[in-house]
């Protein structure tokens, strides 16, 4: 157990923390703006998972940032189809959302095995790039807490960065900037910028794209960070958690963060865990972070309802 | 020269309802135009059609003498035109302000420029005498000041021409004089307003030109000083009507629903009915009279049994039914005619036939051996029609492609086929048209003529004061004024109470408490 302790407090586990919660954080970000805009946006996971294997495929034959982009894109273009078929054909954007999700399972493996001769598992034989991490040695050079700084802040991704400064953005924009009152009010009344002449349809599709282009974003890192290569069905039920941190993170990108944060710590301990207690089986300390999401959810909506209940609400 | 006029105009739906059909409109700058007729007159489709929410079949826009053509509401905004809608545009959780600027914000950079944007709002709030405040999100407001908000968002957009279609459903009598005070004000700035309304008499009051539509087409335009409420409504329905019911003398001494100390909190923990103790009498109207969301619909809907209580007795025919469920209730003789049709009293997919039996499923003329009885469902459907006069192609058409007062005699059909105990009436008429309007007024009392005690609760005072025996006032979910229902009693009487400016004592309230 004193083991365990050792572990969590050490600055490895914190980068761990943040490379677990990357991925699940641009993920959530992208159901946020979905959510805000009045979808729910059941694709994360089909989304991430296509993002994973694009980006793996580009990176063989490109560098780096542009596998990333095509992860990134891979998602967009997956937005603007469930945008197609929910706003356009009026198909119910649920089942849109699943249809993206099984086409993504069998889609993935059905591509893999193209691209790698006949592998239905593993990219193992591709010779797939990472993205590279941010070094910030020089930190080391502060006086005292220079050592300290450079183990928790070096060596994280670039999407990790780029994530953090998202949360921020994606709050300015919402918050600040007429485009994100645009957003909010399509969500929660389309009645009202109907009438005021600003493009509903328009306002959707595109949060649908900028919700699946956060979700590849979080695949490309899973799949070229996390992990260096793609493995199949390797999102896991990220997205799905993705889309329960929205709802725990209070429709807030700040929220958002948080909600992240802790599913990718128990994720993170997750990792860790099978090292230190070899009795318990590994299969059972994975399921850690699915155990979190449902008792978060859980004690979320007991929360709520019992905050309505004070008030009398029954 | 006309600022705006219409002329010709012909739209056609998809489905093939003919909703204008060489419609003509003449709008003159600086005036206060209305545009009245029956539900299904086609005067919703005109309105959207200047908006730029439809666009025509047929005829033409000319605006300063220019033709135009609106192919979205926004090209209509640019235009100048400004629509306040009966369902209000504004998004809940924002603040006035924020609606006001939606989708035309100031900015400064990428950001929304909040000060400018609040001192914009104070500015026209002051200018056009529309008194409210920006900051407070819009869903704290009373219905009045929604409105405002509406009238603001379109001047803010720099309306020449507001459409304001049928502001005073919502609002009290009070209300209503504070609308028309900022009306006058506007035309006094050079603004002109259309007025499309149901309610004769404030027409008359606030218009210069009223331009009268009937099935579709322009029956006329006439000059408000020379006509008379008959003469528009003659207009309207292209025959006399009365609005008036004949009602006969009951026995109300039998006591058939009691409820008391009645407290319901809605969904925001906010205490809508705060104690409330009222008796309904078989043979008599009961009318609540209030401003909507002083817990008139809550009233109903906890003695319907469709929403939880937090404390208080409901008794209904000696039997209490505050643990019954709504079909337990029904069984003891409760019908209820909901507020609003489409999402409560109606499956508007299904069949006609299927909706005036839903309520019968344990009926053993309907089901038999857990199987629906389609002979007799149809038989039972072809012969409320006929009662009850619905207008439908047959019992198989779904009750979505019916029109706004026959989808209403649909639920009136359903709930009074049978002589209930206790009927709970909630915006009978609302959105139908006169003929249906009388129609539904003399099946509600001629349920009360035959004994049933009824509580009906409307926005509209001259339905409340044309129905009712007696009326309670409620404010904020208390009873603040009860009457006895006479010749004498006005609606502007009714309002100080509506509006929480008097209450009555105990002693005053006594003799209409029963």
């Amino acid at each position: 157990m004193m083991e365990l302790f050792v572990t969590v407090f050490s600055a490895a586990f914190f980068v761990t923390i943040i490379r677990t919660t990357t991925p699940l954080l641009l993920a959530t970000l992208g159901g946020l703006i979905a959510d805000l805009s009045g979808a729910l946006n059941v694709a994360l996971e089909g989304m991430m998972l296509i993002g994973c294997l694009t980006a793996v495929i580009v990176s063989v034959y490109a560098p780096w940032y542009v596998a990333v982009a095509a992860g990134l894109g891979a998602g967009a273009l997956l937005g603007l189809i469930m945008a197609f078929f929910a706003y356009r054909m009026k198909a119910d954007i649920i089942l849109v959302g699943f249809a993206i999700n099984i086409l993504a399972t069998g889609g993935t493996v059905f591509a893999l095995a193209l691209a790698t001769g006949g592998d239905k598992g593993t990219s193992i034989n591709l010779q797939s790039k990472a993205i590279p991490a941010v070094d910030l040695g020089f930190l080391s050079g502060i006086p005292v807490v220079g050592p300290t700084l450079t183990a928790l802040l070096s060596g994280h991704s670039v999407l990790s960065w780029l994530a953090a400064f998202l949360v921020f953005a994606v709050w300015y924009f919402l918050y600040r900037t007429p485009w994100g009152l645009w957003l909010r009010g399509v969500g929660e009344y389309p009645a009202a910028p109907e009438a005021a002449g600003i493009p509903v349809n328009r306002i959707r599709t595109l949060s649908l794209v900028v919700s699946g282009a956060l979700a590849g974003l979080g695949g490309a890192q899973l799949a070229m960070f996390n992990y260096v290569g793609f493995t199949r069905d390797m999102t896991a039920g990220r997205g799905f958690i993705a889309l329960g941190a929205v709802l725990l993170g209070a429709r807030h990108p700040v929220g958002a963060l948080l909600a992240a944060l802790l599913f990718g710590a128990f994720e993170a301990l997750a990792v860790v865990m099978p090292g230190l207690f070899n009795d318990i089986p590994a299969e059972l300390i994975r399921m850690i972070p699915f155990v979190v999401t449902i008792a978060a959810l859980v004690l979320f909506s007991i929360r709520a309802q019992r905050a309505l209940a004070l008030r009398g609400v029954k | 020269m006309a600022l705006l006029e219409a002329s010709g105009i012909g739209k056609v739906y998809p489905g093939g309802v003919v909703a204008n059909d060489g419609v003509n409109l003449v709008i003159e700058p600086g005036e206060v135009h209305a545009v009245v007729g029956e539900n299904g007159a086609g005067k919703s489709t005109l309105m959207k059609i200047l908006f730029g929410i439809e666009q025509p079949n047929a005829g033409t826009l000319t605006l300063d003498g220019r033709p135009v053509s609106f192919a979205n509401p926004r090209e209509a905004i640019d235009a100048g035109i400004g629509m306040v809608f009966q369902h209000f545009s504004l998004v809940p959780s924002f603040s006035v302000y924020e609606n006001v600027v939606l989708g035309s914000e100031p900015r400064a950079g990428i950001r929304l420029d909040r000060d400018k944007a609040i001192a914009e709002v104070r500015a026209l709030s002051d200018k056009f005498r529309l008194k409210v405040d920006p900051l407070p999100p819009v869903r704290t407001l009373p219905v009045g000041q929604q409105q405002r908000v509406e009238i603001l968002k379109a001047l803010y957009r720099n309306a020449r021409i507001l459409i304001l279609d049928e502001p005073t459903a919502v609002l009290a009598p009070q209300e209503v004089q504070e609308l028309f005070v900022a009306i006058r004000s506007l035309v006094a700035q050079g603004k002109t307003v259309i007025f499309i309304a149901h309610k004769l008499p404030e027409v008359l009051e606030i218009s210069n030109t009223i331009t009268v539509m009937r099935q579709g087409k322009t029956v006329g335009q006439v000059k408000t000083r020379e006509v008379t409420e008959k003469s528009l409504a003659a207009m309207m329905v292209g025959r006399e009507v009365a609005l008036r019911v004949e009602r006969k003398p009951t026995d109300q001494t039998q006591r058939v629903a009691a409820v008391s100390g009645l407290r319901v909190v809605n969904a925001l923990g906010t205490e809508v009915v705060a104690g409330l103790d009222l008796n309904v009498h078989s043979g008599e109207v009961v009318g609540l009279v209030g401003v909507e969301g002083n817990g008139q619909a809550e009233t109903l809907e906890a003695i319907a049994g469709l929403r939880s209580i937090v404390a208080g007795t409901i008794t209904i025919a000696n039997e209490n039914a505050t643990p019954m469920s709504v079909l337990e209730r029904r069984g003891l003789g409760l019908a209820s005619i909901p507020e609003d049709r489409i999402a409560q009293g109606l499956s508007t997919g299904s069949t006609v036939a299927e909706n005036l039996v839903a309520t019968r499923l344990n009926d053993k003329r309907y089901v038999r051996n857990g199987l629906l009885d389609l002979k007799a469902i149809r038989a039972n459907a072809v012969r409320l029609i006929e009662q009850f006069s619905i207008r439908v192609g047959g019992p198989n058409y779904t009750v979505g492609t019916l029109s706004g007062g026959n989808m209403q005699k649909v639920v009136v059909a359903r709930e009074l086929s049978e002589q209930p105990k206790l009927l709970l009436v909630n915006q009978p008429t609302r959105g139908v048209d006169l003929g249906a309007t009388q129609f539904i007024w003399r099946t509600i009392t001629d349920a009360r003529d035959a004994g049933a005690a009824v509580l009906l609760s409307s926005a509209d005072l001259g339905e409340l004061l044309a129905l009712s025996d007696r009326l309670l006032v409620l404010y904020r979910g208390k009873i603040v004024a009860a009457f006895i229902n006479t010749p004498d009693l006005t609606p502007e009487t009714l309002g100080t109470y509506m509006l929480g400016l008097s209450t009555q004592t105990a002693d005053e309230m006594k003799a209409a408490l029963k």
